[in-house]
C-alpha cells in the first residue's frame, strides 16, 4: 500500500520581514518543527534556486541568499531544534515544485497518479471484502437478526421483521423448480406426508383388533368373589402387596369431591383441626377452673384432710390417689412422688395442653 | 433459518398459503415475531394428555415447552402432573421450590386447589400442579375420579376457565397411565424413531382409541436428518407408516435439552432460540389450531458447483 505522507504545520504565522538595508527576505517560522517532526526525508536529487526577489536588494546579497538556499537542498535536510528559519528553508528545498515536475517530467507525474489511483482502489476492495466476510460469518447473531429471528430494535438497526404465522417464512428459501429448502447452510428435500384418512382408518381397525381393552371399574383383591352382571373384562385383580394401591376404599369419596370443589374459606382439614384445638382449649379452661377451686398454696394442707377420711395419712405417697385421679385425665403426665408442692406440679401440668 | 417443519395448512408447499382473516391483529408476545395470534379451535377447556408408553422419549420435556409455549401465545394453561410416585415436571419448569401442596392435600383437605396450584412468575397465565404420592394406599379407580374432580373445579373457578388443560401421562400403561386419561378429550403421542418406542406408541394408541380417545396426533422427538440420510435412522414418514397416526410435529435432536433441563428453564423460552425450540413452538400452534403438518423435510447433499458457478452458471 502506497503511503502517502503529508506535512501539516499546526500553526504559522510567516512573517515577510525586510531588514531595513533591504538584503534579505526572512520568514520567521515561530512554532518549533522539531517538537512535531522528526522524520528524514530522501535526499533531493536536484538543486533548486529560489529567488527571493526585492526590489531593495541588491544584486550581492540575491547571489548570496540564493547560494545559501540552494547548498541547503544540497544536503540532506533533518529537522532537529536548531534555527526555525534553517529547517524551514531546508523542508521547502525538500519538496520540488509540482509546476516544475509537471512541465519537466510528465511521464513521471503519470506514473505517480497511476499508483496512487491504484493504491485508492485497493484500499476500498480490501474495505469491502472485509464487510462482506464479516456479514457472511456465519453462526453470529447479526445473522440472526437479518432474518428476523431477533429484534433487531434493541440494536439499533432497522424495524424487525414480522410475518402471520410460523410456516411461511419469506427469509426460507424454497426452490421452485424443485421441492428444495435451504436452511442454515443446508439442503433439505420436501417430502410431503402420504397418510391417507383411508390408511388412518385401517390403522384404527388394526389396534381395535389387536388390543381389546377396557377400562377396569371393578377392582378386587386376591380371593374375593366376582360379582355377578359384571363384565369381566372390567375387573382388575390387586395384589395385597401393591405398593400404592388397594381395594379397600377408607375415603370419603364426597368429603375428597368437596374439598376439590371448595373455592374459598378455610379447607375442610384444617378446619377441623382448628376447631378439635379449640374444643380442647376450651375443656382445658373448664378444668382449670375447677381446679383453681382446689388448688390453693395456701390451702394446701386444708386441701389434704379431705382424703385423711379415706385411711390415707400425710405422707407424700398417700398424694398418690389422687395425682393418680388426675394423671389419668392426661394420660401424658408423668408419675411424680405425692406431695402437696407435687401436687401443684401435677394440676399445672394439667394446665398444659 | 426456521424449524425443520414448514407447510402444516397448505398441500401446496409452492403455492402462497390462503390469508388468514386480519381483523384482529392481537400483539403476540414472544420470541420470534408474530403478526398474529393462532386461532383457537374445538371447546374449551381443551384437555390434553401426553403419553408414550415407553419412557425417556420426552414426554415431560414436550409438556413443559408446548405448555409455556401455549401461554406464551397468550394461552391460559395448567399443566398437571399426574406421574404420582416420579415427579418431574416441576424440576423441568424451575419450580420445584415452590411446590408445597399437592393433589392429595387438596383431596385431604389441607388446602383449597388454587393453593396448590403453582403458577410461574415468567409467564402468569400458565400454572402448574402436581400429583404427589399419597401417605396411604388409594383405590386405583379413585385417581381417575379425583382428576375428573380437578377439571372439573378449574372449569368452574372464579378466575376462569384456563383454554388448556394438560396432563403429563407417566409411562407405562397400569394404573397411573388409566388415571392420566381419564378426563382426556384428546391425546399427543410422543415417540421417537427407533422400533421399541414405536411399538409400545402402538399398543398405547391402541389403549387410547378403546377409551374413547380418538384425537390422536404424533410428535416424533429426537430426530437427527443425518443419520436418517444415512439410513441409520427411520424416517418420520416410515414412523407414520408404522403408527398411521397424524404428525403434529418432528423435534430434531438438541444438546440444548439437557442444559435447559439442568438450568429448569424450558427451551422454548431460549433466546436466540434453537431448532428444538422452534420446532415445540410450531407444535403448540398446530395444537391450538387443531393442525398437523402436511410435509416433512429430509436432508440431502448440497449441489457441487461446477467451474462456471462462480460466474453465475
Amino acid at each position: 500500500m502506497a503511503s502517502i505522507w503529508l506535512l501539516q504545520f499546526p500553526s504559522l504565522t510567516f512573517q515577510h520581514r525586510v531588514s531595513s538595508n533591504g538584503t534579505s527576505l526572512l520568514l520567521h517560522h515561530r512554532h518549533c518543527l522539531s517538537q512535531r517532526l522528526n522524520w528524514i526525508p530522501p535526499t533531493p536529487k536536484r538543486t533548486f534556486s529560489m529567488r527571493a526577489i526585492n526590489d531593495s536588494m541588491s544584486s550581492e546579497e540575491d547571489n548570496r541568499t540564493q547560494n545559501e538556499v540552494v547548498d541547503t537542498a544540497n544536503s540532506t535536510l533533518v529537522v532537529d531544534s536548531k534555527h526555525p528559519l534553517t529547517l524551514f528553508q531546508e523542508s521547502i528545498t525538500s519538496f520540488p515544485p509540482v509546476g516544475f515536475l509537471m512541465k519537466n517530467f510528465p511521464k513521471n507525474y503519470f506514473a505517480m497518479g497511476l499508483c496512487i489511483t491504484i493504491a485508492i482502489m485497493v484500499v476500498a476492495l480490501r474495505a469491502y471484502a472485509e464487510r462482506k466476510s464479516s456479514q457472511s460469518h456465519p453462526g453470529s447473531v447479526a445473522d440472526l437478526v437479518r432474518r428476523g429471528q431477533l429484534r433487531s430494535d434493541r440494536r439499533g438497526i432497522s424495524r424487525p421483521l414480522k410475518y402471520d404465522d410460523p410456516f411461511n417464512n419469506p427469509l426460507v428459501k424454497v426452490g421452485k423448480s424443485n421441492s428444495t429448502v435451504e436452511m442454515c447452510g443446508k439442503q433439505y428435500r420436501l417430502a410431503p406426508v402420504t397418510l391417507t384418512e383411508e390408511q388412518q382408518a385401517i390403522h384404527q381397525k388394526r389396534r381395535s383388533r389387536a388390543y381389546q381393552w377396557k377400562r377396569p371399574t371393578v377392582f378386587l383383591k386376591e380371593g374375593d368373589s366376582i360379582p355377578p352382571d359384571v363384565d369381566p373384562d372390567t375387573i382388575r385383580w390387586i395384589p395385597a402387596n401393591h405398593p400404592f394401591a388397594t381395594t379397600a376404599s377408607d375415603i370419603d369419596e364426597d368429603l375428597a369431591q368437596n374439598n376439590v370443589y371448595q373455592q374459598r374459606g378455610v379447607p375442610f382439614r384444617i378446619q377441623a383441626e382448628h376447631d378439635a384445638l379449640q374444643r380442647k382449649l376450651e375443656a382445658l379452661q373448664k378444668e382449670e377452673k375447677l381446679n383453681n377451686l382446689f388448688i390453693d398454696s395456701r390451702n394446701a394442707k386444708d386441701f389434704q384432710r379431705p382424703f385423711k377420711l379415706n385411711d390415707k395419712s400425710e405422707e407424700p405417697v398417700e398424694q398418690g390417689p389422687i395425682n393418680d385421679s388426675r394423671v389419668e385425665t392426661k394420660p401424658t403426665k408423668p408419675e411424680r412422688v405425692s406431695n402437696s408442692s407435687e401436687s401443684n406440679l401435677s394440676s399445672e401440668e394439667m394446665q398444659q395442653p | 433459518m426456521f424449524s425443520l417443519q414448514l407447510f402444516s395448512a397448505n398441500p401446496n408447499p409452492f403455492l402462497r398459503p390462503k390469508p388468514y382473516p386480519k381483523s384482529k391483529r392481537t400483539h403476540v408476545s414472544s420470541v420470534l415475531q408474530w403478526n398474529r395470534k393462532p386461532e383457537l379451535a374445538g371447546e374449551t377447556p381443551r384437555v390434553v394428555v401426553i403419553t408414550s408408553g415407553k419412557g425417556g422419549v420426552g414426554k415431560t420435556t414436550t409438556t413443559a415447552n408446548v405448555g409455556l409455549s401455549l401461554a406464551r401465545l397468550g394461552f391460559s394453561v395448567v399443566a398437571i402432573d399426574a406421574d404420582v410416585g416420579l415427579r418431574n415436571l416441576d424440576l423441568l419448569l424451575g419450580l420445584e421450590s415452590r411446590v408445597n401442596y399437592t393433589v392429595v392435600e387438596v383431596l385431604n383437605g389441607d388446602c383449597r386447589l388454587d393453593q396448590a396450584l403453582v403458577r410461574d412468575k415468567r409467564w402468569s397465565n400458565f400454572e402448574l400442579l402436581c400429583i404427589s404420592k399419597p401417605r396411604s394406599k388409594l383405590p386405583i379407580g379413585f385417581g381417575g375420579k379425583a382428576l375428573v374432580w380437578l377439571v372439573d373445579a378449574l372449569k368452574a373457578r372464579e378466575g376462569g376457565s384456563p383454554d388448556f388443560i394438560i396432563i403429563d401421562c407417566p409411562a407405562g400403561i397400569d394404573a397411573g397411565f388409566i388415571t392420566a386419561i381419564t378426563p382426556a378429550n384428546e391425546a399427543v403421542l410422543v415417540t421417537t424413531p427407533d422400533i421399541t418406542s414405536l411399538r409400545d406408541a402402538d399398543r398405547v394408541t391402541g389403549l387410547l382409541e378403546c377409551d374413547g380417545i380418538r384425537d390422536i396426533k404424533m410428535i416424533v422427538n429426537r430426530v437427527r436428518t443425518d443419520m436418517i440420510k444415512g439410513e441409520d435412522m427411520m424416517s418420520v414418514l416410515d414412523v407414520q407408516e408404522m403408527l398411521g397416526l397424524a404428525l403434529l410435529g418432528v423435534i430434531p435432536e438438541d444438546s440444548e435439552v439437557i442444559r435447559s433441563t439442568n438450568r429448569g428453564y424450558p427451551l422454548v423460552l431460549n433466546n436466540p432460540p434453537t431448532l428444538a425450540g422452534l420446532a415445540f413452538e410450531q407444535a403448540a400452534w398446530r395444537l391450538v389450531e387443531q393442525d398437523s403438518m402436511k410435509a416433512v423435510m429430509a436432508e440431502e447433499e448440497p449441489k457441487k458447483r461446477g467451474f462456471f458457478s462462480f460466474f453465475g452458471g
